[in-house]
């Protein structure tokens, strides 16, 4: 991101900042829409009594177990699958029908068969974003350019190093793109895992300052998530510009 | 002739598509000596393409042979490079990395091979690119690597599938001049298929003019004139007596061939 990009960026902070404090104003309504000021004091509260970081290694443990299981098990799936297409056939509808499924609805089940610890929220996150790194990284695999496989059998490439040296980092990009999109969907598993039932998080930090019409906490959380999704995307975008930057040269940014 | 660098014998080629057979080729016998240019000129699928593959090993025959210093060909890589349409540089590699391909899948020495690519990367006209990726070249630079990497993979045979075909009028001129060099220079044997007959005649020792398909050779014609040559050779009137000559041979042969994709074309949109 240049200084154009940084100077977009507050600018259009600045503007939705204003826009919040007039409507909060405005309603004058706290159990709505509190003050920044108030969010920002309910911040510093959180943090002193020690609360907010509990919730957040809770949710991270939570985040970084799912997303982590989803990632290993998501890629090597995708390259068994893309190596064997006996199973790729039975596998796929499968596949595919739970990718379109918000197994997210699965949640209270999972309470059930695996408790309210870390246990059922890591099945869940796993769950809700297992399938798009899946996707993406058959279709990685099993779109590369045929002229490219041409090339290196006619310089004699063995299978293998067909495999290794063409077909995945030729499937990086895609797989990063996976991540991209699961990684979205990972923080809505954690929060709604939590919501669910669960003894901290800061899903569950949500749901407690509902319960005690705290709305400065409750958005205290919600921004804390806003801020990690919006940095694991643009982490994972940059990741995937330096990985593939052929497939960025074409494209305009306006 | 000594014996012959590369030759096919009774060389055939049919393709099964939708349980119906296809043949591309018919019984080619062709010899060429070490150290030759030589080009094949055909109507559009005439199966130019699939007879390089075949030469290469990245197919095979339905029957006859192909065989480079007498030995039948199996599989691709070692004496025989092939030099494709498009670059097909991985575009995850940098200039040099791309160039030294060859001999790192055929596992030999990599001090070696990059010394041997830096040299034909030089040769080729891209001295300090060698940190370059393929998107931050022009298609013609492209082109010289792909040149380049064919000739590191150490084969004594270049086969050339319409390397230019993608390049601007100016580019193509400055690239063939280029190639003329590069193979004087190396003696390497080169078997070049393009559908530009000045393209042909002015690369040339030899032209072989294919029939439409089921390729057969339907002429070969030598190209007599003295080397070294350069572009002002274009403008003389013996080689416009090639160009016509040549052009008079496909003629009929291109007419049949738009004919028939028209035809073809249309029965699968019936379908
Ligand atoms: N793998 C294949 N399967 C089926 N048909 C093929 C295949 N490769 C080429 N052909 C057919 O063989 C003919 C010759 O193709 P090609 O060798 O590419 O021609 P050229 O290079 O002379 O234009 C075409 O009709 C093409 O459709
Ligand atoms: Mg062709």
């Amino acid at each position: 991101m240049g200084s154009l990009g940084i100077r977009r960026w507050s600018l259009s902070f600045g503007v939705a900042a204003i826009l919040w404090e007039a409507v909060a104003l405005w309603l004058d309504n706290k159990l709505f829409l509190v003050r920044l000021g108030a969010i920002g004091q309910r911040f510093v509260e959180l943090i002193q009594s020690g609360e907010l970081m509990a919730d957040m290694r809770v949710s991270f443990i939570e985040f970084a177990g799912g997303f982590g299981l989803a990632i290993l098990v998501g890629i090597s799936a995708g390259v068994v699958m893309a190596a064997f297409k006996g199973l790729r056939d039975l596998v796929d509808p499968w596949v595919s029908m739970l990718y379109a499924t918000p197994t997210i609805a699965l949640g209270p089940l999972f309470m059930l068969a695996f408790g309210i610890g870390y246990a059922s929220k890591i099945a869940l996150v796993f769950l809700t974003c297992v399938f798009p790194i899946l996707i993406n990284t058959l279709a990685g695999l099993k779109t590369t350019d045929r002229t490219l496989l041409e090339v290196v059998r006619s310089y004699g490439a063995t299978p293998r190093q067909i495999y290794f040296k063409v077909r995945i980092p030729a499937a990086l990009p895609f797989i990063i793109a996976g991540l991209r999109v699961s990684v979205a969907r990972a923080l809505v598993g954690v929060v709604v895992a939590e919501l669910f039932g669960a003894r901290a998080g800061l899903g569950f930090l949500i749901f407690r300052s509902a319960q005690s019409f705290d709305t400065a906490g409750l958005f205290v959380a919600v921004f804390i998530l806003a801020v990690c999704g919006v940095a694991c995307v643009e982490f994972l975008k940059w990741i995937e510009i330096r990985l593939a930057p052929w497939r960025f040269n074409n494209m305009d940014e306006e | 002739m000594s014996a012959p660098k590369l030759s096919t014998r009774d060389l055939c080629k049919s393709f099964e598509k939708d349980g119906a057979s296809i043949e591309v080729l018919r019984g080619l016998n062709i010899d060429i000596a070490r150290g030759e240019f030589v080009s094949i000129v055909g109507a559009s699928g005439c199966g130019k393409t699939t007879f390089l593959r075949l030469v290469n090993g990245l197919i095979r025959p339905s029957s006859g042979s192909a065989f480079i210093d007498g030995r039948a060909v199996t599989t691709p890589g070692g004496e025989i490079a092939f030099v494709f349409q498009q670059d097909g540089l991985l575009p995850w590699r940098t200039v040099l990395d791309n160039t030294i391909i060859g001999p790192e899948l055929q596992g030999k020495n990599m001090g070696k091979a990059r010394d041997l690519a830096s040299s034909y990367l030089a040769l080729v006209g891209l001295r300090g690119f060698e940190k370059h990726y393929p998107h931050e070249l022009s298609g013609g630079m492209r082109q010289r690597v792909n040149m380049a990497r064919a000739l590191t993979a150490g084969a004594d045979v270049l086969l050339m599938d319409e390397p230019f075909a993608a390049l601007d009028a100016q580019t193509r001129e400055i690239m063939q001049t280029e190639l003329t060099r590069i193979w004087s220079e190396t003696g390497k044997t080169v078997l070049f298929v393009t559908h530009q007959i000045d393209e042909a005649v002015f690369l040339s020792d030899r032209v072989l003019v294919f029939t439409v398909r089921p390729g057969r050779l339907k002429e070969e014609v030598a190209i007599d004139l003295p080397r070294p040559r350069d572009l002002a050779l274009k403008r003389r009137p013996e080689f416009g007596a090639h160009v016509d000559r040549i052009w008079r041979l496909i003629e009929e042969e291109v007419r049949d061939s738009i004919r028939r994709e028209t035809e073809e074309a249309l029965a699968a949109a019936q379908r």
